[in-house]
């Protein structure tokens, strides 16, 4: 295969100017909002062991990028952010000051099969908040993420939550094994409603609970979900108390048009143990990010502590983000030999009044008409007047 | 009332599902006119369809640029797309079958198989732990056995009506094939009520 000279790897991109710019507005008031609700920014390595981060990352073994360092041990570009994060938090540094909440702009890896032009590298922004399992915890993520998108300027942002372990508790009470279970999670994630219907009519359920049990793909409300806590079952019944709890906080905070309870809502990352949910908006046909409890997560890393968390993909909110249609103020100044020692001046003294300043050499422009046309002003200094 | 964008398969199944909407309670232009049209308004419901090729629909729906779709459950098997499967509209049924020339046996050394469904064809097979070497054509499969080309095809079945007409046999049933509602995961939610009222009248007009 002959690699054409404008190439570049399957699914890498350039940031030209203009994106590289809005990526970073949308960096810095992103993460201020991060920070302001106290949490500290963090960076992780680019390469990571296969052995530990990239078979936790939940991340499907033939979307990592593999590499071989020079002992000879298996790498990984990191598939994502919140494993290398759990393994800061879960090591000694971190341990003693928990609840730790840590935050994140970083690119993650992730290798693209289909349609050429997906990303494979992108930026994720993101928080989590490790060492507290409360609700409180949960409640705190989700308005975080929802007040990022708010500073965003992102229209009708839309919040799907579901609750894996209560509905791992649900479908128990159903009758099914674990193969089971595992046959309705994947229907559940793909909302495949077709596969759903006609696995319910094979699975031994019993005929006078299989309408109920059609009914967990379509529930929208919390109050909905109430029909199938079983009254008996102390761990179910304190999961949904907290769910109602939950609703209560983000109602409060604002967040009550902008939220769908779907009991079979689930994610294809396994780590997840608990709450989970996903972000929406309009003018994107992706979800924007994702977040929930990944308590299970911590315990690979040896700690038996809460955490929760959510990552926006950067690539999708810059699409979606309305351009602000800027004048920017762009000086251009173009001298030669003879008025060189003015025009210096001149530019650092604009340049200390906050003016952007290109200084440019004029003999050395081509077309100058054209390249003058970049620039909202344009000072021609060359001649020695 | 939130604006949907339906992507409608060309040709037949257009024709079906338009139906089954109007049956549904969907007021739409009663005569689609000029048939090259790309793009369909009904204005009364706020709804436009974007007429594409049945095999593009999954496309259009993953991209979100239709909320949702129509879609053969063979073109879903053998694009796989991040779309919300609603429902199963029963209409264009049909089904994969292999097929060939009547009473001959798989080609030993090479056995091959011609198909429009690369990605079925070789997930069937190898279901079956059977090596083939997998050929893909877009049209007139039928005569790949006939010349020699391959040992088996693997197509869609309506009547069988067309293998027929070229001395060719059905093998082996693989899936059995409807059309599906298809929904792109953002509009699904964002525009849930919309959609789940069109999946519950589409539903009772399906399960006539």
């Amino acid at each position: 295969m002959t690699i054409q000279m404008f190439e570049k790897p399957l699914g890498m991109r350039d940031d030209f100017p203009f994106i590289a710019k809005k990526k970073a507005e949308l960096r810095a008031s992103g993460t201020s909002i991060i920070q302001q609700a106290g949490y500290d920014l963090l960076q992780t390595p680019t390469l990571e062991y296969y052995e530990t981060i990239g078979k936790i990352s939940a991340i499907a073994d033939n979307a990592l990028f593999k590499l071989l360092d020079s002992q000879g041990e298996t790498l990984v570009l990191r598939p994502d952010m919140t494993s290398p994060i759990a393994r800061i938090a879960a090591s000694k540094l971190l341990k003693e000051k928990m609840p730790v909440r840590l935050g994140y702009y970083s690119n993650v890896f992730r290798a693209q099969k289909r349609e050429g032009g997906r990303p494979a590298e992108f930026e994720q922004m993101g928080v989590e908040l490790i060492g507290d399992d409360s609700l409180y915890a949960d409640a705190e993520v989700i308005i975080l993420a929802w007040n990022v998108l708010k500073k965003l300027d992102i229209k009708s942002s839309r919040f799907v939550i579901g609750h894996t372990q209560l509905l791992q508790l649900i479908l128990q009470d159903f009758g099914l094994d674990s193969e089971q279970i595992e046959k309705v999670h994947a229907t559940f994630v793909s909302k495949n409603s077709v596969g759903f219907e006609s696995l319910a009519n094979q699975l031994p359920i019993e005929p006078s609970r299989r309408e109920s049990f059609i009914g967990l793909m379509s529930t929208s409300t919390v109050e909905e979900w109430q029909q199938w806590i079983d009254p008996h079952n102390a761990k179910q019944n304190s999961l949904f108390e907290d769910m109602k709890k939950l609703k209560k906080i983000l109602d409060r905070s604002g967040l009550s048009d902008a939220i769908t309870y779907d009991l079979s809502f689930n994610s294809h990352m396994t780590y997840y143990t608990g709450l989970v949910f996903e972000v929406y908006g309009a003018g994107s046909g992706f979800s924007l990010g994702n977040g929930g409890r990944y308590d299970g997560l911590m315990k690979q890393f040896g700690l038996q502590v809460g955490a929760t968390g959510f990552g926006l993909r950067v690539d999708r909110l810059l699409e979606i983000i309305s351009a602000v249609p800027e004048q920017e103020n762009h000086t251009l100044i173009l001298f030669d030999e003879l008025s060189e020692d003015k025009a210096f001046d001149e530019a650092q003294k604009l340049r200390e009044q906050g003016v952007r300043v290109t200084l440019q050499f004029a003999p050395a422009v081509l077309a100058v008409d054209r390249f003058s046309g970049l620039f909202s002003k344009v000072l021609r200094m060359e001649g020695a007047n | 009332m939130d604006a949907l964008t339906i992507a409608m398969p060309k040709g037949r199944i257009f024709e079906e599902a338009y139906e089954l909407l109007v049956k549904a309670g969907y007021d739409l232009p009663k005569e689609l006119d000029d048939s090259r049209k790309l793009i369909v308004e009904a204005p009364n419901e706020n709804i436009r369809f974007i007429l594409s090729k049945p095999m593009d629909v999954p496309a259009y729906v993953e991209h979100g640029v239709a909320d949702i779709g129509i879609a053969g459950k063979d073109v879903m098997l053998e694009h796989d797309r991040d779309v919300y499967e609603l429902l199963d509209l029963g209409i264009s049924r049909c089904y994969i079958a292999t097929a060939g020339m009547p009473d001959t046996p798989m080609n030993e050394v090479t056995p091959r198989v011609a198909t429009k469904y690369p990605k079925v064809a070789s997930h069937y097979y190898r279901g079956k732990g059977e090596q083939v070497e997998i050929i893909e054509l877009n049209g007139s499969i039928e005569l790949a056995p006939m010349i020699g080309l391959a040992d088996r095809i693997v197509d869609i079945v309506s009547t069988g009506k067309t293998l027929k007409e070229n001395g060719l046999v059905e093998y082996e049933k693989i899936v059995d094939i409807t059309s599906r509602l298809i929904a792109n995961p953002v509009s699904y939610r964002l525009k849930q009520k919309r959609i789940t009222e069109l999946v519950e009248k589409l539903r009772k007009q399906a399960s006539l």
